[in-house]
């Protein structure tokens, strides 16, 4: 534990935090609200580190600090998605195509719309920052536009249900959905795991990882096909969510002082799932549910964003 | 050791390189110099496999280089572009480590951190090891990316411009390691030059691009002439032989004309 000091504090907050999050006020009731908050607590925890996984790797596989894949637009294909589901099929219809069925088909849309962009925009070789930034953030728009649109064709009901999608929170939740995300996180797990000694050489950046013994463009492959499941994960099951991948990805950067993903992953999984869980509590016993954690979440991330921008122009 | 035959490279219509063919020797050092934009370093960057060629190939010990996978070819060449802007945090041991990535993938044992340890020691950085990257000069983190080349223990090393924004000491600490790195562990050494005295005085062999082509190549002596010179930098030259080797005078292009 003498190595890796941030990762031992990290842990005992989350833990403490945790334990805070199940039994504040839960007057020891083991029947409905101890066990709705561990479903709660379990999409917290996945939804957390699906955000962070995709975001620290993201940017290491496009060697810059500041677009993540929510950024890019990825979460509004998601929306994008599901809204032209709802159009099409209506809600028994999706409930009928199956939550495997609506999961592996976002997944597969995210994950064309991610090798679109890495081939248009990230494969020539030209980073320029700002350029991507803009073109991400137009990107979301015009999706988001388009939702809209299609929003606009469905019935009341079925739109009510889409408003439901389209925030981050942690109540919608089911049991079977919670299963499915986690074997999913589970197989992403494993299938990365392998290569994060490649991750690191990858931050030399992408010529001297070639010559370095790095198959950099299958490793990129690879890894955003599972960024592209992680954000599929991550959507369904607690909504878009902005600006968080950056504020986590940076302050994990800051906190651990190092780029090595043996340490920065697992810190940033810890950071994603401590920020969910305090703007959960202060929506829960602070707000009383009169704020929602999107725009808590969105508030801190956002300002933090801005100050990044700000701050970070002259490295960049 | 490795050669090229015919090789091309176009950028949208662009051509950079054109029908380049030479054969670089084993164990020596080798200078590829020329004007900006003359083609050098994309003839090394196609020799280290980072692009494709639009035509022709570069040879590995006989081997089309496209063809060797990326993990092999990195046992055999290592490349050294310049130095990117460093922002993350990084100690000089650590990033000579990621040289044994080839060997051992981020795994290392006792040889390896033996490797590493000499890989400083030969460009004399021990005192530097626990440093971090962006806390040290310009010059210092040049010989810091050299060491982690070094520590790849490769039989050829490619090095595009090692001398860029170096100041005297580091250019001579930097060229002088190169030559021991050839003469003693006998490593073909290819490099892409700006300082035509450096090149001069440490390589063993010549390679003058000019407008994407081979204009000429061979050994110090017969390439380094002031004719030659000037009809690839276009500027007079002054070859003057001395004890301590030979100076290529062009700082005053137009006196004694």
């Amino acid at each position: 534990m003498k190595k890796y000091p941030v990762f031992f504090v990290t842990a005992v907050c989350l833990v403490a935090l945790m334990l805070l999050f199940i039994f504040w006020g839960a007057g020891m009731n083991f029947d409905y609200i101890i066990p709705k908050r561990l479903e709660r607590l379990a999409a917290i925890v996945i939804g957390g580190v699906c955000v962070a996984l995709a975001s620290i790797v993201f940017q290491t596989l496009v060697d810059n600090r500041i677009l993540t894949p929510s950024i890019m637009g990825y979460e509004a294909v998601y929306l994008m998605w599901q809204a032209i589901l709802l159009l099409l099929l209506g809600v028994q219809g999706l409930s009928l195509f199956g939550i495997a069925g609506n999961f592996v088909s976002s997944a597969v849309l995210v994950l064309l719309y991610s090798w679109m962009i890495h081939r248009w925009l990230l494969g020539n070789g030209r980073n320029d920052v700002y350029r991507l930034l803009l073109v991400g953030l137009v990107l979301t728009m015009v999706l988001g536009t388009f939702t809209q649109f299609v929003q606009l064709r469905i019935s009341p009901g079925e739109f009510s249900v889409f408003q439901g999608l389209s925030y981050t929170s942690f109540n919608r939740a089911s049991s079977g959905t919670l299963l499915y995300a986690c074997a999913a996180v589970v197989c992403v797990c494993f299938l990365g795991y392998r290569y994060l000694p490649e991750l690191d050489v990858l931050t030399l950046g992408r010529e001297q990882a070639l010559s370095l013994g790095v198959n950099e463009p299958a490793l990129v492959r690879l890894y955003l096909a599972l960024i592209a499941i992680l954000v599929a994960v991550s959507t369904s099951l607690i909504g878009p969510t902005a600006f968080l991948g950056i504020f986590i990805a940076n302050m994990t950067y800051a906190l651990t002082r190092s780029r090595r993903h043996s340490l920065t992953l697992p810190v940033g999984c810890a950071l994603a799932i401590a920020l969910f869980l305090l703007a959960q509590l202060f929506v829960e016993h602070l707000f009383n549910y009169k704020t929602t954690v999107s725009i808590l979440v969105n508030l801190v991330c956002g300002a933090y964003f801005l100050m990044l921008m700000v701050r970070v122009r002259a490295v960049l | 050791m490795i050669t090229v035959q015919n090789l091309s490279k176009t950028y949208a219509d662009k051509a950079v390189l054109t029908e380049a063919s030479t054969r670089f020797p084993a164990g020596r050092v080798t200078s590829l110099i020329g004007p900006n934009g003359a083609g050098k370093s994309t003839l090394l960057m196609l020799m280290a496999g980072l692009i494709k060629p639009s035509q022709g190939a570069a040879f590995f010990e006989g081997k089309e280089v496209s063809e060797i996978p990326v993990s092999d070819y990195a046992k055999k060449v290592a490349t050294l572009r310049q130095t990117p802007g460093f922002s993350m945090r990084l100690r000089v041991n650590e990033l000579v480590a990621f040289g044994r990535f080839p060997h051992t993938r981020g795994l290392l044992n006792t040889e390896d951190r033996q490797i590493i340890d000499e890989a400083l020691e030969f460009l004399s950085l021990e005192h530097l090891s626990d440093r971090y990257i962006d806390e040290l000069s310009g010059g210092q983190r040049q010989m810091a990316f050299l060491a982690m080349t070094i520590a790849q223990q490769t039989p050829v090393l490619l090095l595009d411009e090692p001398l860029n924004n170096l100041d005297m000491k580091h250019a001579v600490q930097i060229m002088q390691a190169l030559r021991r790195l050839s003469d003693e562990q006998g490593r073909t050494v290819i490099l892409v030059i700006h300082d035509i005295n450096f090149a001069a005085n440490y390589s063993d062999q010549i390679v003058a691009l000019k407008s994407g082509r081979i204009q000429f190549e061979g050994s110090v002596t017969e390439t380094l002439t002031e004719e030659r010179l000037k009809g690839l930098y276009e500027l007079n030259f002054e070859i003057i032989d001395s004890e301590r080797g030979r100076v290529c005078n062009y700082f005053t292009p137009h006196t004694g004309v």
